[in-house]
């Protein structure tokens, strides 16, 4: 790896689009030699998709890539390979079994037939000196933390000889201290001259921390931008939020909070990894009141709402409802009001094989009066309900025997809706009820929310859209890194403030 | 053999001895399946490809007169329907498990189909290795005749040990079987590799059923194996998949095949078939106290479809 | 509708496709696929003795496919088959032996409930292990069946030897009361009734009962059964005992209806050739009916081929063999006819 200057990238005037979304809207930006630029923005903002149009993922509609002034059209990951360009995703592409010298070994393109592991090792010994960071080359890559794991991704793109090192949220998987190494390593390589870092994020810090350049995206759009020194943090946030008056809030009703009902003490929970995701969590919901949970994802809403639901096991720590324990089980999910919406319908509540009123009856199919003396299933009672249910809720499929993984994203979402709002709901934990429906379809969502709240149920809403929390919400806390860091009510909501705690990591 | 005479010395000598033989398939089978499954898939259907080995190999030999031709013959014929294996499960939606179980059905079928004519007619055998020539006591003697194929299955654990980690092959099959993604990633090609890896895999079924054939019991009938092509998964996870881990499991297994008859020779007839599900009881033992709700086996490929 | 069509033609087509390729089989062995043919459809179909040997071997094949049929339902691949038939057939012995003066009838079905019972706790127990330790059940399965040959054949060389028989090993008989004999005017025995009843049974249970919904709700997405709170263990639990019970129950009727007495050969690769049906019926009880009718026939046929053309009755396992995979390999083929391709519904 010569420590030549890495090449001048350009995005002039990059458009994208996918189906009815305008993923990239005209974004031009530039990538100085040697920077640390960090991408900033909100969820769907265009950030990944502005970077796997430089990766050669996906072809850009309109607008040239300029490297090193020269157009290029880059067809496909191999080709952006070819020009230097390497990129570390959010998940890991390493061999869990092998080590990290076989790691690195094997994503070499030029690899003899018999390995020469004394010469490899000379390489791979000599390129770890070089780097200010290092790991153990035999160590297996399944004993390697998260922050190793990342680490390995880095040191396998400057190995094959990248000079453009761009992260994807790499940090979302990591805890603040092996945040901080990995980024302070990869600061360290930047400056030294041979390498530039495009850092895609949503934590303020980090850009403050580490990047020297920024640009916003938001909406697809380049948002503004500039040097992190120039800017100050309420630019940034008026940048990735926008200017964001209190949106029309829909009616609201009812007696307002009673009781407690929902409760959440000191809940521990692991992610998929084996890392903790939920760590010592304590929040509670009143009857008749909207909780909202804010929060960028990845800071472990999916396994809160996961382990609400009886998906994932908690570590430690109490669930309540009702003023008493809650170990989610169907009586008692019956028998408390308990219901969900959770993130992904498809995957998470529904059975793709089954029909539409199959899956709007998994709740109730044992109950009167849609289980009959001697255990049958009415499947008659079932199939009208369903009808009055597809018409109730405007669900678009071919009929209620039409199979549910026929019916598009949206139409799946309100299938799950109409089965979880239609009973007796005194607990609600919804997950981004409205992602990817359109307007009219979120108003109803969002109407009928609060039509449960204001019967009197409590209801804990997990989102990342904080119009959404704003608009709903009685009152709002923010869930960073596994933990409530935050917590306002109705009146003294602001949204600048709520986006600063969603951002920034714990000060230390 | 004179056991009798030799009393419980005699037991000792007949369990080294069957350990021996009677491992030698144990020991081809389970590193074919450990190669296999180190691509990431399983093949159930060895016993079926052990006994097209067997038959092609008897047949080979008879008709040739030349016992490692028909190791050769045996080999191929395995290496056909590792392939056919590997062609099957490559499709989508396709079951690695039940195709297995047919090719367990079609391979057997076709063993005794076109073995008809080898019933009868005695093929030339495999020499063995009289390594216990040191010895008068023709009981000793018996014990330790040893066929070469033993030998080369050896070494062929101790080959796959090496190249696993140090050829660019074997780093493919690894990384194949562990993350297919990563490996398509960087470029491997996933379904081929695993064509490569079952063929491979069958190959040594085949041979494993040679040894059945023509070295012990050295014989064409039914009964000829013990279900040892079915066992191979459970060698395999025995074995941590580990080709040189193959070698004591294989010797294990097959010492308590021949505890059994060992014992009857000193009178001790209650327990035969008991002794005989030992190897079964003991995996089975195994899986239940490494398995775990949250983790897969340690050790095991992560493609594999048995640990999703 | 659609569905079922697509289903039945790409079934039909897979059929199709084993039987020509079993046709270059005999071919390359000289011999004249069509005669073959026409003798398989004598010795399995033609006439009514073949009938009758058709029907008698697709009994407990019918049993056996649903020891797989039913745990397939709730996510599991089980292939314990030939370990539970086994050990019904002891059990099913040890009962009737035990309690021998009971009234002809009630023998009878004490007998088969025992056999049941062996079965379904036999397969119970992979169900448990997969549930609380994770342990794959294939696996768990394929391992029983070797375990539960050994006791078989431990005990019915020692401990329930009927040594009044010199001339084969097997175990103390049931009483001749307790057997049962053919249907009248088929001339095949009750055990073919008790499995098309069992598959019928199945059907309804899976499809129309709330136990059957449960199970497949945790089959279609063990996610959403969480969600929903279903008990998960009780239903995994449940699906491998129905199973077992059925493949069971086969081993209690070749007790009752053929051998009288516990013996090897109880294990002639029911519990394996089961598994052949329930994938050619994917899994689904009505069709297993037909499918272990064809699959018996193939079987059954194996005898007069071997007689007419000199064969080795191991043609019928190559062509089950051949269907087999023909069958699976076909399953890449759903969803991509374009013929079947259901427009997607709604925005």
């Amino acid at each position: 790896m010569t420590p030549r200057p890495p090449p001048l990238i350009e995005a002039i005037d990059l458009s994208k689009r996918f189906g009815a979304v305008q993923a990239l809207d005209g974004v031009s930006v530039r990538f100085e030699p040697g920077s640390f630029h960090a991408l900033l923005g909100e969820n769907g903002a265009g950030k990944s998709t502005l970077v796997k149009c430089l990766m050669g993922f996906h072809a850009v509609d309109s607008g040239t890539l300029r490297i090193d002034g020269k157009a290029q059209a880059i067809a496909d990951p191999k080709a952006a390979h070819a020009l230097g360009l390497g990129m570390v995703y959010q998940h890991f592409t390493l061999v869990p079994s092998m080590t990290v010298a076989e790691n690195l070994v094997l994503a070499r393109p030029d690899l003899p037939q018999v390995i020469d592991w004394r010469a490899e090792r000379k390489g791979i010994d000599a390129f770890l000196a070089r780097m200010p960071f290092t790991l153990d080359p035999e160590a297996p890559a399944v004993a390697l933390a998260a922050g190793e794991k990342q680490k390995l991704e880095i040191l396998k793109q400057l190995y094959l000889g990248a000079r453009v090192l761009i992260l994807d949220e790499p940090t979302s998987v990591l805890t603040p201290q092996e945040a901080d190494e990995v980024l302070g390593h990869a600061r360290r390589l930047a400056d030294a001259g041979g390498l530039t870092v495009v850092l895609i994020t949503h934590k303020f810090r980090e850009v403050r921390a580490y990047a020297r350049e920024v640009t916003v995206l938001r909406g697809g759009r380049n948002a503004g931008g500039g040097s992190v020194a120039a800017l100050d943090s309420e630019a940034l946030v008026r940048m990735t939020f926008g200017e964001r008056p209190l949106p029309v809030a829909a009616q609201r009703g009812g007696a307002g909070a009673g009781e407690r009902y929902f409760e959440l003490r000191g809940l521990n929970a692991l992610n998929d990894r084996g890392v903790a995701a939920v760590r010592d969590l304590t929040l509670h919901v009143a009857r008749g009141e909207i909780v909202g949970v804010a929060g960028v994802s990845g800071n472990g809403q999916r396994e809160l709402v996961e382990t609400i639901a009886g998906q994932r096991e908690p570590e430690s720590g109490a669930i309540a409802v009702a003023g008493r324990p809650y170990g989610r089980t169907r009586a008692e999910m019956r028998s408390r009001g308990v219901f969900l919406l959770a993130e992904e319908p498809l995957a998470s509540s529904c059975v793709r094989s089954m029909s539409v009123a199959e899956n709007l009856a998994l709740r109730d199919f044992d109950a009167a009066p849609f289980a009959r003396a001697g255990g049958r299933v009415d499947f008659k009672a079932i199939e009208v309900r369903a009808r009055s249910l597809i018409e109730a809720f405007r669900i678009r499929c071919a009929g209620p025997h039409a199979r549910i993984d026929t019916l598009s994203g949206g139409n799946v979402q309100r299938a799950v809706l109409a089965r979880e709002l239609s009973g007796n709901v005194q607990l609600l934990v919804a997950q981004n009820p409205c992602l990817g429906l359109d307007f009219a379809a979120t108003r109803e969502i969002r109407g009928k929310i609060l039509e449960a709240r204001n019967r009197g149920a409590a209801v804990l809403l997990v989102s990342e859209d904080l119009d959404e929390l704003l608009e709903l919400a009685d009152r709002i806390v923010v869930m960073l890194e596994g933990r409530i860091v935050y917590e306002t009510d109705r009146a003294r909501a602001a949204a600048e403030a709520i986006g600063r705690h969603m951002t920034e990591g714990s000060r230390r | 053999m004179t056991g009798s005479e030799l009393g419980w010395w005699g037991v000792a000598l007949a369990v080294v001895g069957g350990a021996i033989r009677v491992s030698t398939p144990y020991l081809f089978v389970s590193l074919g399946e450990t190669l296999t499954e180190k691509s990431g898939r399983v093949n159930l259907g060895l016993e079926g490809t052990l006994l097209m080995g067997a038959m092609s190999g008897y047949g080979a030999s008879y008709l040739t007169g030349s016992p490692w031709l028909g190791v050769l013959a045996a080999a191929a014929s395995g290496a056909l329907l590792g392939l056919l294996h590997a062609a099957v499960s490559n499709l989508p939606r396709v079951n690695d498990i039940a195709v297995g179980i047919a090719l367990f059905i079609f391979g057997s079928g076709l063993a005794f189909f076109l073995g008809k004519p080898f019933v009868q007619p005695q093929a030339p055998r495999l020499p063995t290795l009289a390594l216990g020539g040191f010895s008068d006591a023709p009981a000793i003697r018996a014990a330790l005749e040893v066929s070469p194929l033993f030998f080369i299955g050896i070494a062929l654990a101790f080959a796959m040990h090496w190249a696993l980690p140090n050829t660019r092959w074997g780093l493919i099959v690894r990384a194949v079987g562990d993350n297919a993604e990563a490996a398509r990633t960087a470029g491997y090609p996933v379904n081929l590799t695993r064509t490569l890896a079952t063929t491979l895999g069958g190959v040594f079924a085949g041979v494993a059923g040679a040894f059945l054939s023509l070295s012990y019991p050295g014989t064409w009938a039914e009964g000829l194996s013990s279900g040892q092509g079915l066992m191979a998964v459970a060698l395999v996870i025995f074995a941590r998949w580990h080709p040189v881990h193959c070698v004591w499991v294989s010797l294990l297994f097959g010492g308590a095949s021949a505890l059994g008859p060992a014992l009857q020779t000193v009178g001790v007839t209650g327990y035969y078939y008991l002794t005989g599900a030992a190897p079964y009881v003991l995996t089975l033992a195994l899986l239940i106290a490494s398995s775990s709700r949250r983790h897969r086996l340690a050790g095991a490929p992560g493609e594999l479809s048995i640990n999703r | 509708m659609r569905a079922r069509a697509e289903t039945a033609l790409i079934t039909a087509g897979a059929l199709a496709l084993a039987f020509a390729l079993f046709g270059l089989f005999l071919l390359a062995n000289r011999l004249n696929p069509l005669e073959v043919y026409a003798v398989l459809w004598l010795g399995g179909f033609g006439t009514s003795f073949s009938l009758q040997a058709t029907l008698t071997q697709a009994a407990p094949l019918m049993l056996t496919a649903l020891c797989v049929a039913i745990p397939a339902r709730a996510g599991l691949l089980v292939i314990g088959g030939e370990g539970a038939l086994v050990a019904g057939g002891v059990c099913a012995v040890l009962a009737g032996v035990a309690a021998a003066g009971l009234p002809a009838a009630m023998g009878t079905v004490l007998v088969c409930a025992a056999g049941a019972a062996a079965g379904g706790a036999w397969i119970a127990m992979a169900g448990a292990l997969k549930h609380l330790r994770g342990v794959n059940e294939t696996i768990s399965t394929l391992l029983l069946n070797y375990i539960a040959i050994a006791l078989l054949n431990h005990l019915v060389s020692g401990p329930i030897r009927d040594h009044a028989v010199s001339l084969k090993v097997t175990s103390w008989s049931i009483p001749q009361a307790y057997m049962v004999d053919a249907i009248p005017g088929i001339g095949v025995h009750w055990g073919l009734a008790l499995g098309v009843l069992a598959c019928l049974a199945a059907y309804v249970l899976l499809r129309y009962s709330v136990p059957g919904f449960a199970i497949a709700v945790l089959g279609g997405n063990a996610r959403a059964a969480q969600l929903v709170g279903l008990p998960i263990g009780r239903l995994t639990l449940l699906a491998c005992a129905l199973g077992g019970a059925a493949a069971g129950l086969a081993g209690a009727v070749e007790i009752v209806a053929v051998h009288g007495a516990a013996s090897s050969s109880l294990v002639v690769g029911f519990g394996y050739a089961g598994i052949l049906v329930a994938f050619l019926a994917r899994q689904n009880p009505l069709a297993i009916v037909f499918f272990a009718f064809l699959v018996g026939g193939i079987s059954a046929s194996g005898g007069l081929m071997q007689r007419r053309f000199d064969m080795p009755d191991a043609a019928t396992q190559v062509l089950q063999g051949m269907i087999f995979l023909c069958v699976l390999g076909s399953n890449a083929l759903y969803g991509r006819l374009r013929v079947f391709r259901v427009a997607g519904a709604g925005a």
